[in-house]
C-alpha cells in the first residue's frame, strides 16, 4: 500500500513537472501578476486599451468588460481561470463576499460606495427569507459550505 | 474544587504568531532581494448602533473591526507573490456576536506564476475556484498548460469550513483537479472532479464531477456551460447555459437556463439553513434568465433584467423577477448616480415584493460624500404579530483624503422595518493604504 502512495507521489510530481516544463516552451506569456498602470474607479472597460485576445484567460477582451452580465457572471470565468482576476484584484476583493467566515455586510463595508453592486442591501433579515425561500442556491454560491458565522445567531 | 481549565485549540493559539511571521515573511525576502513590490491595506471599521431586547432593555454594541491586508509581489525579482488578508474584532460595548471577539485568516499563501504559459502554484491558505471547486484551503494547487493547449490542474489541502451546527463537522480533507484544453479566442472546454472527505448528510463524502465550456461561435457570440454531478447522491447538482452577445463596447446581452436539485446542491451544506427540513431535499429549482447592459448615450447605462423561477413543489411555489435600472456616470467617472426598481410576484403573495432605490456620489477634490436611499414594500406583512409591510432605509456618508494613502469617512444609516422600528447606526471608517516598489518593475 505505502509503494503504491509512493509511486502515485513520484508519478504526479513527474507529471508536474513535465507540465511546467511545457509551460516553459510555449511562447505565450502569463498574464502579468498585477496591471501595469492604475485603473480608472468605476466599472472597467477592457476595450479602452486592450483588443483582441486576453492572455491568461484566453478569451476576447470584450467579454471581461465590467458590465452588469459580466458581474452577474463572473463565476463562469473564474472557474476557468483566476490569474486574470487577480492581476487587478486582491485576495481581500474576492473575499469581501466569498468568505469564511463573516460578520459585516458587503455594503455596510463599502457604505461610500453605492455604485458597487453589493449585495444584502436595507434590513436584509426580512427579505432573505424571500430570497432564500424561491432562489436557495443563490444564497448557497456563498453561504454553503463556506457558512458564516452571522447565520448562527438565529440559525441554531 | 480548582479552576476549570480552558482549552484553547492548538490553530487558535498559534494564529497571533502564524500571522506575525507571515506578515513579515515578504519584508525580510524585500531586504535581502533586489526588486519587491509591496502593498498593505488597513480598514479599521467603528460600529455603533442599538438594539432592543426582549422585555425592553436596550443594548448598545460598538464593535470595531480591522481589515487587514499585505500582498508582496516580485520577491526576490522572482516570479513569487505572496498575500495575506484577514480581519479581527473586538467588542467595545455588548457582544455584538457570540463573543467579545472574532477574527478569520481568509489567505495567507505564497504564489508562483511562471512567466510564460501561465503555469502557477500556490502553496498556504487560499480562494480557490476551479471547475467544480468553489473552495477555500489550506493546502496547495498547481497548474499548467502545455503549448498544444491541453492543461491539468490540481489541488489538495484541507477544507476552511465553519459549520454553525455543532453537530456537524466541516471536511477533513479535500483534493482534485480539472483537465482542459484551450484554444486561444475559440475554445476552452474542462472537465473537474472534487472530492471532500467528511461526514456529510447520510455519512457520505462529498465526491463532485463537473464539466465546463466556453465556445465563441461567432466574433461576437459565446456559449457558456457549466455543470456539476453530485456522485454521491447519484444526483446531477447543478447546471447553467447561457448565450452572449458582446458586439461593442456599449451592448451586451446574456440569456439562459439554470437548474438545481436541492438533494444534489445541499447535501454536503454546512448551514443549517440549506438542511432539511428548511428546504425540501425533493425539489428542483429551473431558471430562465436575461440580462441587458446597455451604455445607449455617453455616461448614461441601462440594464434590465429577468428572471422566471419554477419549482417543482408548490412550496414555496414559482416566481418572476424583474429588475430595471438606469445609471449616470460623471466627474470623470469618479461619481455615479442611479434609479432602479426590481419586482417580485410569485404563486404565494408572502413571497413578493417590490424594491426602489435611487443613490448619487459627489467628489469634488478631496471630499466625497453620497447618499443612498431603499425601499422595499412587501405584498404581506413579513412578521406575525407585526403590521410593518414596508422597509425604508437611508446611508449618507461624507469621507475626507487626509493624505495620499489615508482617508478618513463615515457613514450615518436610518433603517424603519418590520424588524426596526426606528434604528440608527454609525460607522467610522479609516483606510490606509500604502504601496512601494523597491527595485521591481510597477
Amino acid at each position: 500500500m505505502m509503494r503504491r502512495a509512493y509511486a502515485v507521489n513520484i508519478l504526479g510530481a513527474a507529471l508536474l513537472a513535465l507540465l511546467f516544463g511545457c509551460s516553459s516552451a510555449t511562447q505565450t506569456p502569463s498574464v502579468p501578476p498585477k496591471h501595469p498602470e492604475d485603473l480608472p474607479a468605476g466599472r472597467v472597460d477592457c476595450l479602452e486599451c486592450h483588443k483582441d485576445v486576453s492572455t491568461g484567460a484566453l478569451k476576447p477582451y470584450a467579454n471581461f468588460r465590467h458590465s452588469g452580465v459580466f458581474i452577474r457572471s463572473h463565476g463562469t470565468y473564474a472557474r476557468q481561470g483566476q490569474n486574470l482576476c487577480s492581476s487587478c484584484h486582491k485576495p481581500e476583493f474576492c473575499q469581501t463576499c466569498h468568505a469564511g467566515k463573516e460578520e459585516l455586510k458587503p455594503d455596510t463595508k463599502m457604505g461610500d460606495r453605492p455604485d458597487r453592486m453589493a449585495p444584502h442591501r436595507g434590513d436584509y433579515l426580512v427579505t432573505h427569507r424571500i430570497d432564500g425561500r424561491l432562489d436557495p442556491g443563490s444564497c448557497y454560491r456563498c453561504h454553503g459550505n463556506k457558512s458564516d458565522s452571522r447565520c448562527k445567531q438565529c440559525h441554531k | 474544587m480548582g479552576r476549570p481549565t480552558t482549552v484553547i485549540p492548538l490553530g487558535k493559539r498559534l494564529l497571533p504568531s502564524v500571522v506575525a511571521i507571515t506578515l513579515l515573511l515578504p519584508l525580510l525576502f524585500a531586504a535581502t532581494a533586489p526588486a519587491a513590490d509591496l502593498s498593505l491595506s488597513s480598514k479599521t471599521y467603528g460600529l455603533a448602533y442599538e438594539r432592543e431586547t426582549a422585555g425592553g432593555q436596550k443594548d448598545r454594541y460598538v464593535p470595531l473591526y480591522e481589515y487587514l491586508s499585505a500582498d508582496a509581489a516580485n520577491l526576490g525579482g522572482k516570479p513569487l507573490s505572496f498575500h495575506f488578508y484577514g480581519w479581527g474584532r473586538v467588542d467595545l460595548g455588548e457582544n455584538s456576536g457570540s463573543d467579545s471577539t472574532s477574527g478569520e485568516v481568509g489567505s495567507i499563501y505564497l504564489e508562483y506564476l511562471h512567466p510564460e504559459g501561465n503555469a502557477q502554484g500556490k502553496l498556504g491558505r487560499f480562494f480557490l475556484t476551479e471547475g467544480a471547486a468553489m473552495e477555500i484551503i489550506d493546502g496547495a494547487f498547481v497548474k499548467a498548460t502545455t503549448p498544444g493547449g491541453l492543461g491539468v490542474s490540481l489541488y489538495g489541502g484541507i477544507p476552511v469550513e465553519y459549520s454553525i451546527l455543532d453537530t456537524t463537522s466541516p471536511g477533513d480533507s479535500l483534493f482534485g483537479g480539472r483537465v482542459f484544453f484551450v484554444r486561444p479566442g475559440f475554445v476552452e472546454i474542462g472537465a473537474s472532479y472534487l472530492k471532500e472527505n467528511g461526514s456529510f448528510q447520510d455519512g457520505k463524502d462529498r465526491e463532485l464531477v463537473g464539466g465546463d465550456l466556453w465556445l465563441r461561435v461567432a466574433p461576437s457570440v459565446e456559449l457558456t456551460g457549466q455543470a456539476t454531478y453530485n456522485r454521491s447522491v447519484s444526483e446531477m447538482a447543478s447546471q447553467r447555459y447561457a448565450v452572449r452577445i458582446v458586439p461593442g463596447a456599449t451592448f451586451d446581452i446574456s440569456a439562459g437556463y439554470e437548474s438545481y436539485t436541492y438533494k444534489g446542491l445541499f447535501q454536503p451544506a454546512l448551514n443549517p439553513a440549506f438542511v432539511s427540513p428548511s428546504v425540501n431535499p425533493d425539489d428542483e429549482v429551473r431558471t430562465i434568465f436575461g440580462i441587458v447592459d446597455w451604455a445607449f448615450t455617453p455616461g448614461w447605462t441601462l440594464e434590465v433584467a429577468g428572471k422566471i423561477l419554477r419549482h417543482d413543489k408548490s412550496d414555496p411555489g414559482d416566481a418572476n423577477r424583474g429588475e430595471v435600472g438606469v445609471r449616470y456616470t460623471y466627474n470623470d467617472k469618479k461619481d455615479v448616480a442611479g434609479f432602479s426598481a426590481a419586482f417580485v410576484a410569485a404563486d404565494q403573495a408572502v413571497n413578493e415584493y417590490q424594491e426602489y432605490r435611487g443613490f448619487a456620489s459627489y467628489s469634488p477634490s478631496k471630499l466625497r460624500m453620497t447618499l443612498d436611499a431603499l425601499t422595499q414594500r412587501y405584498k404581506e406583512a413579513p412578521i406575525p404579530g407585526n403590521g410593518e409591510k414596508n422597509q425604508y432605509q437611508v446611508v449618507a456618508t461624507a469621507g475626507y483624503q487626509l493624505l495620499a494613502s489615508l482617508q478618513l469617512s463615515g457613514n450615518l444609516t436610518y433603517t424603519q422595518s418590520p424588524n426596526f422600528q426606528e434604528d440608527w447606526a454609525g460607522l467610522i471608517r479609516v483606510n490606509y493604504d500604502f504601496a512601494t516598489s523597491t527595485g521591481g518593475k510597477k
